[in-house]
């Protein structure tokens, strides 16, 4: 398979001014040449193949919109070069931007005022698309989604789900070579989420697009991408399939345990931290479920259980495997 | 002709999406009825207190007649750009529009230019026929009209590179109201919209011959107002249109050539 798309080292500064505090300091800062410079992405490299689906993912402000942005070309490098199918972005942009995708998950590419089919018609004299791929690609559509009630509603009066659905399909419909995807689920439900899984690994394999997904959502990344990146503060922390970093952390269990709530208070669960710190273990409480993350390398969980039920009854439990959610939580907080 | 399609296209989706809000169609042209009417009043007043039926040159019948006819034009060329790239900078919308494969510059005008076609028919065409039935046809029909239409259509250049160029500085000061409240007043008084060129104090006349902006509203005005022209008393007037046409076109792209840097250097 040939490499899609190329970075090497990006890095992307941004400068800020030093804002001043109160009436005083707005007045300073209209004068002000105190600049910071801030690092917003730091000498990131990757190399996608063509097809791959690969979860982006980070907490708030790592640095991945601004990824995103210097892949589409929107922002440009600092230093660092970035190639996708061989073209820099940022140059012969009309061109470029023929072979792109894109969806930013709050905001709308759709014409509001006007029915989604509209959108359609007007995104195929946009990107020149013949009438034949065109009609196959709208009739591929309604195999997957069930689109027909969409077509003829205007935008401004969908659900965030029904846009968001558009949207996607929007932004696949002059087959691209490329797809970013920006948080795409944010805010739907369940049902939505899956249709829109559904929809994403649908197109892909039929098409073979490289999609670049970002997401805060593991259900995403669990049901689409066998390879993720994850950023944070602007630096790279891991470029790898996902079952690579569950071997790695294979030595976690979580042991959930259900107990009344009047005994899962908070100073309880401070206690059990306390307790627990000194063998690495994650304490955290919803609902009736008291969950410990453990590391059995560090602590068994036959024992962790045992020093539980000292102090409180146990009325059920359950043990997994960790979850990609706790092992991103993980390495945001500890690294690998 | 499949190259132009896509232009076309984004034209009648603009006129498209203004048809959908009829209401706010019906408040305009309200709106411009009271605007018009003040217009006649306050101007009633200026010549009644004047001793002589003509003021610099301009009876009154001549001056509310240009007004009326620069507020319809008015109506029916302005894109409101400014605030439109105002918005989509602080809502951040324009990282969409920057990713399609057309020019930025190109694709916002054909965006927002339907509404100048529909605003043709339900402004100035009625304003127009007004204007002919109460002055008994001060307004001579002949060739002055098509000498109009070209003129017009360098107006509407002219006018979309100067809100091009302030939706640029937009990108540095990020707010866009009073800069373009600004803007509005001086593109609306040096070109003759809110006070006839005529009335003007020599000095200030003379500034407004040397900007842009006459060639907006006072150029298209004075041809429509000729009586059957030639091509030779027109061309004055086209080819000073003409030069600012491709000097604003000119200044606006790489002004936007620069300040888009502030996206794509500074981040948005």
């Amino acid at each position: 398979m040939e490499n899609n798309i190329v970075l090497t080292n990006v890095t992307k500064e941004f400068k800020v001014l030093n804002r001043h505090e109160g009436l005083k300091g707005s007045i300073q800062d209209l004068f002000s040449r105190d600049y910071k410079t801030v690092r917003a992405v730091d000498n990131v490299s990757m190399t996608i193949s063509q097809g791959e689906i690969v979860g982006y993912l980070g907490p708030n402000g790592a640095g991945k919109s601004t990824t995103i942005k210097m892949m589409t070309g929107i922002l440009k490098p600092t230093s660092g070069e970035i190639l996708i199918n061989g073209k820099t972005p940022w140059k012969d942009r009309n061109k470029f931007c023929e072979n792109i995708g894109v969806v930013f998950g709050q905001r709308t590419q759709l014409w509001w005022a006007l029915p989604l089919i509209e959108s359609f018609k007007l995104l195929k004299d946009i990107y020149m698309i013949p009438d034949k791929d065109y009609e196959e690609t709208l009739e591929f559509y309604k195999t997957i989604v069930d689109i027909d009630p969409l077509l003829h509603k205007p935008v401004r009066q969908m659900s965030l789900g029904q846009r968001t659905l558009s949207d996607i399909l929007a932004s696949f419909l002059h087959s691209p070579d490329v797809v970013f995807l920006d948080e795409p689920t944010i805010g739907l439900d369940v049902a939505m989420k899956s249709n829109i899984r559904n929809l994403i690994s649908a197109i892909n394999e039929k098409r073979n697009t490289t999609v670049i997904l970002t997401t805060h959502d593991m259900g995403d990344v669990d049901a689409l991408c066998r390879r993720i990146v994850i950023i944070d503060k602007g630096k790279m922390l891991y470029d790898n399939d996902i079952e690579h970093l569950k071997k790695v952390f294979g030595s976690y269990r979580t042991l959930s345990l259900r107990m009344s709530s009047k005994e899962l208070n908070e100073g309880f669960v401070e206690s059990m931290k306390k307790q627990f710190d000194p063998y690495g273990v994650g304490v955290s409480a919803e609902d009736h479920w008291l969950s410990l993350v453990v590391n059995e390398e560090k602590i068994k969980v036959i024992d962790v259980l045992s020093k539980v039920q000292e102090s409180v009854q146990v009325k059920d439990m359950k043990i997994e495997e960790i979850s990609t959610e706790e092992v991103i939580r993980k390495i945001y907080t500890e690294g690998i | 002709m499949t190259g132009l399609r896509k232009y076309f296209t984004l034209m009648r989706a603009g006129i498209m999406e203004q048809l959908t809000f009829r209401i706010a169609m019906f408040v305009m042209v309200l709106g411009n009825i009271v605007y018009l009417t003040v217009i006649y009043f306050l101007w009633k007043a200026i010549f009644e207190s004047s001793p002589t039926p003509v003021v610099n040159g301009m009876t009154f019948e001549s001056t509310i007649v240009y007004l009326v006819l620069a507020t319809a034009i008015f109506n029916f060329i302005e894109m409101y750009t400014v605030w439109e790239i105002g918005r989509n900078i602080q809502s951040g919308k324009i990282v969409l529009d920057l990713i399609r494969p057309m020019e930025y510059r190109t694709y916002l005008f054909w965006s927002y230019s339907g509404p100048i076609l529909t605003q043709f028919f339900i402004t100035f065409l009625p304003t127009f026929i007004a204007v002919e039935i109460v002055t008994n046809m001060a307004i001579p029909l002949g060739m002055n009209l098509l000498y109009f239409l070209i003129s017009i259509i360098f107006a509407i250049v002219i006018n979309y590179s100067i809100d091009f160029i302030v939706g640029g500085i937009c990108l540095y000061s990020q707010s866009i109201w009073g800069i373009n409240i600004m803007k509005q007043v001086v593109v609306l008084l040096f070109s003759g919209a809110t006070i006839p060129l005529a009335f003007f104090p020599e000095p200030l006349a003379k500034i407004a011959y040397c900007l842009p902006f006459r060639a907006v509203y006072d150029g298209p005005l004075s041809i429509l107002l000729m009586e059957n022209p030639g091509f030779a008393q027109v061309l004055p007037t086209l080819a000073m249109q003409a030069f600012w046409a491709l000097v604003m076109s000119l200044v606006s792209i790489g002004f936007w050539k620069i300040s888009i840097r502030q996206i794509t250097v500074n981040g948005g």
